[in-house]
């Protein structure tokens, strides 16, 4: 399924009202969209259904003010990222809580295999806005022309989160064992 | 570590983690969630009425459609019937053609 596809189910959508053309959107982008907020949320499940579920919701009630100057696709993960950082400055008003502890409930919660705790531990290690980066460029594989989009900042500021990301991903992964 | 090794590795790194989630009713809620909208499909019938109209109008004053009546009078009655049987057989075999299945005759 191209853009040409989510061009055609957006123009149902606002000129018909076609619901159904919502519902093949939804269906098309909820694994890439969910799986951008299990990794933000470092495998909240629950948390991250959420707010791909706020992010879907508000999609359609703004539907119209998406003008397909960049992709369906970009425009979503812009919402999803607001809709993220929403959530992260509401949660702020909790900050005396230890976040560590916090991490331990959700990891003890969750079921997790290895494989998936060692991405979550790597992400931990980096700065919230270096994590969106380096998961929309690394696993969403995003340009940088279209991060800057979605997060709204100077396409300088992106590369450097990458680079810093990059930075200290490479140290952990090397004391892991990986790249050898 | 080389700028484009460390690329290499992360790449990999996230594409061997990066999971399809399914949707497990995702969709369905979501789509239960959402409020009611007014039903716009009238506007299709709109434009094709207007269509419809304009078309007429100009066919009529430049007489395509007198000149193609004429046309058909002059066709023999079995080609005319004969398109006209043909044209349900030419619809289903289209139908399952994007059907995109396999049909057996037996």
């Amino acid at each position: 399924m191209s853009n040409t596809d989510d061009i055609l189910w957006v123009t149902q959508l606002t000129l018909l009202g076609n619901k159904s053309a919502f519902d093949k959107l939804t269906c098309k982008y909820q694994s890439p969209i969910r799986r951008f907020f299990l990794n933000l949320t470092v495998g909240d499940a629950p948390l991250s259904d959420d707010l791909a579920q706020e992010t879907f919701i508000k999609a359609y009630l703004n539907i119209n003010s998406f003008k397909g100057l960049s992709g369906f696709s970009t425009w979503l993960y812009r919402i999803a990222y607001n809709v993220y950082y929403d959530s992260v400055r509401a949660q702020k008003q909790y900050a005396d809580i230890n976040e560590y502890e916090i991490d331990n409930l959700h990891h003890t919660q969750n079921e997790f295999s290895a494989e998936k705790m060692d991405i979550y531990k790597a992400l931990n290690l980096l700065r919230k806005e270096e994590q969106t980066a380096v998961l929309l460029f690394y696993m969403e594989d995003k340009t940088h022309k279209e991060i800057a989009k979605i997060m709204d900042c100077p396409l300088g500021t992106v590369k450097t989160y990458i680079l810093k990301g990059k930075e200290r991903l490479s140290v952990y992964l090397t004391k892991q064992g990986y790249g050898k | 570590m080389e700028s484009k090794e460390t690329d290499k590795m992360l790449k990999t790194f996230f594409s061997e983690r990066k999971q399809e989630i399914p949707d497990n009713g995702f969709t369905l809620r979501v789509m239960r969630k959402l409020p009611e909208q007014a039903d716009r499909s009238w506007i299709v019938w709109i434009f094709a009425a207007i269509g419809m109209a304009i078309s007429m109008y100009f066919g009529l004053n430049s007489g395509l459609v007198q000149h193609t009546f004429r046309l058909l009078e002059n066709i023999p009655i079995y080609y005319l019937l004969a398109s006209i049987f043909s044209f349900p057989l030419v619809g289903i075999a289209g139908y399952f053609f994007t059907q995109n299945k396999k049909y057996e005759l037996f």
